[in-house]
């Protein structure tokens, strides 16, 4: 006999069409580790063109889902899956980080006799993981995202297998990746307790017993929205929301949980460490946002005392304002007294994550019709920073050379009238780092600072332009070093090889393109506001 | 309630298992070939040295072999439950079984692919390096056996 009960089983709402940038990825991702198992090391460039025409095709079916996101029920696979501008705005930025770092990749490849194909498959199913973390309405479809993506950035991380930095740096990364997705498991599973609800279920042998009476919390992020307020332990779901916080800040980089992205992003290979600063940084704020704003948002009571839901919400959201306020200046002090320029990059980043921050805070302070105007500024922040980071490390893993060896400041020093080209673009994109105005990232930093000064969040704005003051330092002394001082070693120009000039005229190109006219890109971005939202009726 | 009869499936899986077992190892004393060499007489230990230091290095491909496992073992993990509720989504007017059928068999491919991906790279290439180093410890564990003999001889020599 049977005496299992179960939660009577719903039957799942299949829908293709809604994975089909996942599913089109994938099948590219092993049909390149295919290629690369029967064809051997001899032709390094079909996994490349595979993968870059199997992004096109994402990207392709990416826009082709685009209007469909304003329909009205937009979730399926049990509504793991949801499709909303949020959600495509930030694939966007993942296939334009993957595509990038194919190509700057493939001159790296070539100098160290790297297995291409294996780094090609990596890379394309990390960036299946970013999207899945973009796309999932889960907190385990969340999860699984985060693993996809995190396993194969651990490996790629140590992919120059012979140097003891990128080793160092891949098990670095493996360490405290693998703790911070503890945080986030435990996290998951304390507001999974904490949101439980009576369900009564039927026995399985028809007859057997009467109905049984069980617990069964959620781990959806709609349904946790609407359960915020009647939970039977509100004391659990603070403890989670604070662990899902610490895990999904080891993810973004965010101080104090930073410590560890000096050391991985100086040691790995400079295309990897480019793609990490863009690409998982950028999911790690796709699910951050979307499980802090649509699964605890603010949630007024009908009663005379402060619901649990508003409660939740100031605390998460003063947490943040720490979080951003204490990044921003970690990252830009740090950066400061940096001596090479990998490691002077990776502090930059977590400086970048600060400013991202502030947008995100704004988001969560927001009514909804604003909130999608702030998602929509960090979004395009991000974009903006992905693509002048990864223009940045396009040069730097030029002059690195094979084995990185090239990387300190010093290595820099009055190149900038011998190769004029590689110089002025570096010079580029760090005074769009620096947020110059007519360049991405200045843009990016107006779109931030004045969604949260439209919250009212004065003295994070001002936190924000005196940090700005203070990166200046470092990214014009980089600038002044290149053109100003003498060169006392020999240097010879290297040579800029076809794929890398793509990518430098493709990221010049985009830096100009959103510093004057970001209008498009944002009204893309915002087109309509997040639907998970829109349904909590 | 309990009914010792409802646990009959359970012995005859024990039987099974248990007869699996043994008939492998029966069936291939009785059908296999026996070269007696000396390192495939010595007790089984997983491919190490029975007798020797603890601290010893060994080869990464036993790491190698773990993960292929975990590879397969984690399919049949999802096979089962599958099974188990295969049956009740096949019917009961949901009419999913073509769909949950295709998507495990797709999942089983996709395992299928990772297994043919490791043996175009090589990792079952084990062939002669892996033989000549199995030679080479025998021939090692035989001279210092035959070394060990000689030595105990002269002592009983010397002290006759």
């Amino acid at each position: 006999m049977n005496l299992s009960f179960a939660i009577p089983l719903s039957a799942p709402d299949v829908n293709f069409r809604l994975l089909l940038p996942e599913l089109i990825l994938s099948v590219t991702g092993v049909v390149v580790m295919l290629v690369d198992a029967f064809t051997g090391r001899s032709q390094r460039r079909a996994t490349a063109t595979l993968s870059l025409a199997g992004l096109a095709a994402t990207a392709w079916a990416t826009l082709w889902l685009w209007p469909s996101a304003q329909g009205a029920d937009t979730r399926a696979w049990g509504g793991m899956i949801v499709l909303d501008p949020m959600r495509l705005s930030f694939t966007l930025v993942f296939l334009i980080v993957a595509a990038l770092t194919v190509l700057i990749s493939a001159i790296w490849v070539e100098w160290e006799g790297l297995p291409a194909g294996e780094f090609h498959t990596l890379l394309l199913f990390a960036t299946v993981g970013m999207m899945l973390m973009a796309s999932g309405n889960d907190l385990v479809m969340i999860f699984l995202g985060l693993e996809i993506l995190s396993i194969a950035t651990y490996v790629m991380a140590g992919f120059r297998k012979n140097d003891l930095r990128s080793n160092e740096s891949s098990l670095k990364y493996f360490i405290l990746g693998s703790f911070s997705s503890a945080f986030l498991l435990y996290g998951i599973a304390l507001v999974y307790g904490a949101t439980a609800h009576e369900v009564s279920a039927q026995p399985q042998a028809s007859g057997a017993l009467a109905q049984h009476v069980i617990l069964a919390g959620t781990t959806n992020i709609s349904a946790i929205a609407e359960r915020v307020n009647d939970g039977l332990y509100p004391p659990l779901l603070f403890a989670g929301a604070a662990m899902l916080m610490i895990g999904f800040g080891f993810k973004i980089a965010s101080a104090p949980f930073h410590v560890w992205t000096p050391d991985v992003y100086e040691g790995a290979p400079t295309p990897v460490t480019a793609f990490m600063a863009a690409g998982p940084k950028a999911a790690g704020f796709a699910a951050f946002m979307r499980v802090f704003l649509l699964a605890f948002p603010f949630v007024a009571a009908s009663g005379q005392m402060r619901s649990t839901g508003a409660q939740l919400h100031d605390a998460w959201l003063g947490a943040l304002w720490i979080l951003a306020v204490l990044t921003m200046t970690v990252g830009n002090v740090v950066a400061l007294v940096q001596t090479n320029v990998k490691r002077m990059l990776a502090y930059s980043s977590i400086a970048h994550a600060g400013y991202a921050l502030v947008g995100f805070v704004a988001a969560g302070a927001a009514d909804s019709a604003h909130q999608t105007d702030a998602v929509a500024a960090v979004v395009f922040y991000l974009l903006a920073y992905a693509v002048m980071n990864l223009g940045a490390f396009a040069v730097v893993t030029l002059i690195a050379r094979s084995g990185d060896r090239r990387t300190d400041i010093e290595d820099y020093r009055g190149i900038g009238f011998d190769s004029p080209a590689l110089s002025l673009t570096l010079s580029l994109f760090l005074l769009s780092l620096l947020g110059v105005p007519l360049t991405a990232g200045f843009m990016g930093k107006v779109m931030v600072f004045s969604q949260a000064l439209g919250e009212g969040y004065k003295w994070l704005v001002v936190i924000g332009v005196l940090n700005t003051a203070i990166s200046v330092y470092y990214y014009l002394g980089l600038i002044v070093v290149m053109f100003f001082r003498e060169r006392t070693t020999e240097w010879r120009a290297p040579r800029i090889p076809t794929t890398l000039a793509v990518v430098l005229v493709l990221t010049v190109a985009g830096v100009i393109y959103l510093g004057l006219f970001p209008g498009r890109v944002i009204n893309a971005f915002r087109a309509v506001q997040p639907i998970a939202v829109s349904s909590l009726r | 309630m309990f009914n010792l009869s409802d646990y009959l499936p359970i012995v005859l899986m024990f039987i099974v298992a248990i007869g699996f077992a043994a008939g492998n190892v029966l069936l291939s004393q009785l059908v296999g070939q026996h070269k007696a060499t000396r390192t495939k007489t010595m007790p089984y230990e997983c491919g190490k040295d029975p007798v020797g230091n603890a601290h010893e290095r060994f080869s990464v491909k036993f790491y190698l072999i773990a993960m292929i496992f975990i590879l397969f073992d984690i399919e049949l993990i999802f096979l089962i439950p599958w099974a188990v509720v295969f049956k009740s989504f096949a019917t009961a007017g949901r009419d999913l079984g073509t769909l949950i059928y295709v998507e495990m068999m797709l999942f089983v491919a996709l395992l299928l692919v990772g297994y043919v991906y490791i043996i175009r790279k090589g990792l079952f290439d084990w062939g002669e390096r892996a033989r000549l180093e199995a030679e080479a410890e025998g021939r090692a564990l035989a001279e210092t056996e035959a070394r060990r003999r000689a030595m105990q001889a002269a002592t009983t020599a010397r002290a006759a």
